[in-house]
């Protein structure tokens, strides 16, 4: 599945906001606002904390989208790592992640889960889906781990007192098999 | 380490999970090395379409209007609003050509509420410039205190890894009241936190070094603020865990040998 034709490409965009164009900034925010919100939550688990982190990552698009290279990577790929590693270093500053969810909780039940994703997301949201599903349990958990608690080998082998050595062929594994199942569909999904 | 050690390390560098040495390692080994450059632009695409896993959520509405106007260039700087401008514009004056009382005191009222409307627009501009200084200096303090929160995470990580370790280290003669301390663990991970040391002079640097079996191997180099106090994040190699540690002065790019004199010792 591609993106709909008739949309302005990511990559089209980037150079527009390297144009200073500001409605390009806008049309950006619009196409993924609920992924990299929803992606910020999850790490921070926090309205407050993930809205500020998602400002701060689209000035951040704003100052560097003239360092997007598109020989090097795809506009997606960019933003989500940009938006990821913002968002744990937040996590890190803020120490405690148990101090977050408190304060979340009671928010959670006001959360509005947003199914008005476009179609061509919706349909990459599920191969993902599809595919971590058929990770087995173990490998999957160290991924997330990895991916949305900011956990290196070593701490989730302490978290889940496993040994390194297994944590680590865990992750490479979980991996080689995420990328061979999104296989040929990552080049459709973008 | 061999090239494929490396490449297995590529999928979980793509995920951030390595520890901070063994990226270290890596990324001195990528900048070299294009064959794992390729492919650690592969995993990191993988690893990006985890954030698909994540329930999509709807941000306020009000942070589309906040995003946008912390982009937006002040209408008054792009109109290049300023009392040159104003210089001119030229008034007609009434006496120049025959008006009537009625038009003449129109052409005054215009007058008068074209310049109440400049002042407030000049007035809007300077508290616009304030509000923009003020939120440049909040960042920059917000900035510094991220920084020193990191600093102290790290070295409490350190203090409290496996076979923490403390060393002091005491001014020589070239700074005598300066003082450090280099804590590090077992893996050699270590950071230094010094205190009274004088600024580096212009195109200078202080650089920590590892005096093992009388050989000095370089650390990285680091400067101080004002009050004398820095601090340095560094890998201790593995052997010279037990080595003496000293500070000296050198050029800012740093050297592979000392040249400068010695400003802070540990003990031997």
């Amino acid at each position: 599945m591609q993106p709909n034709p008739a949309q302005v490409s990511d990559v089209d965009l980037l150079h527009a906001i390297a144009r200073r164009d500001e409605q390009a900034l806008a049309s950006l925010y619009d196409r993924y606002r609920l992924i990299l919100f929803g992606l910020t939550m999850r790490i921070l688990n926090s309205r407050e904390e993930a809205e500020d982190v998602l400002q701060e990552v689209l000035l951040q698009v704003w100052r560097r989208a003239s360092d997007f290279d598109e020989q090097r990577g795809k506009p997606f790929t960019w933003l989500v790592t940009l938006a990821r590693s913002r968002a744990i270093d937040r996590l890190r500053v803020l120490g405690a992640r148990q101090r977050l969810a408190e304060s979340a909780a009671a928010e959670a039940s006001d959360e509005i889960s947003d199914a008005a994703l476009d179609a061509y997301n919706s349909e990459r949201r599920a191969i993902v889906s599809s595919a971590l599903s058929e990770l087995p349990d173990e490998q999957r958990r160290t991924l997330t781990l990895a991916y949305f608690d900011g956990l290196t080998q070593s701490e989730i082998a302490e978290k889940l007192d496993t040994p390194l050595g297994t944590v680590k062929t865990r992750m490479r594994t979980g991996m080689s098999k995420l990328r061979a199942l999104l296989g040929k569909q990552l080049d459709n999904l973008h | 380490m061999a090239h494929d050690d490396y490449k297995q390390m590529l999928a979980a560098q793509s995920l951030g999970a390595l520890d901070e040495s063994e990226a270290r390692t890596l990324e001195v080994h990528l900048a070299s090395c294009e064959e794992c450059r390729l492919e650690i632009g592969d995993w990191e695409e993988t690893a990006a379409f985890l954030a698909l896993d994540a329930e999509p959520l709807q941000p306020s509405p009000e942070l589309r209007a906040r995003i946008l106007s912390s982009i937006s260039t002040p209408m008054f700087e792009r109109l290049r609003w300023d009392s040159e401008a104003a210089k001119v514009i030229e008034m007609p004056t009434v006496a120049s050509r025959p008006a009537s009382h009625w038009q003449a005191w129109a052409a005054i009222a215009a007058s008068v509420l074209f310049v109440v409307s400049a002042i407030g627009l000049a007035l809007m501009w300077r508290q616009n410039n304030e509000n923009r200084k003020e939120i440049a200096l909040l960042t920059n303090q917000s900035e510094q205190i991220n920084r020193e929160l990191n600093e102290q995470r790290d070295a409490l990580t350190i203090l409290t890894g496996p076979g923490a370790r403390m060393t002091a280290l005491a001014g020589t003669k070239m700074a005598p009241t300066a003082h450090a301390t280099l804590a590090y663990d077992q893996t050699g991970r270590a950071i230094l936190m010094t205190k009274d040391l004088p600024p580096a002079p212009t195109g200078k640097a202080y650089q920590l070094w590892f005096i093992a079996g009388g050989q000095p191997l370089p650390g990285k180099v680091f400067h101080t603020d004002r009050s004398g106090t820095g601090t340095l994040k560094d890998q201790i190699p593995d052997h010279a865990l037990n080595a003496v540690f000293a500070i000296t002065l050198e050029p800012e790019a740093g050297v592979e040998k000392p040249t400068g004199e010695i400003y802070l010792k540990s003990g031997s």
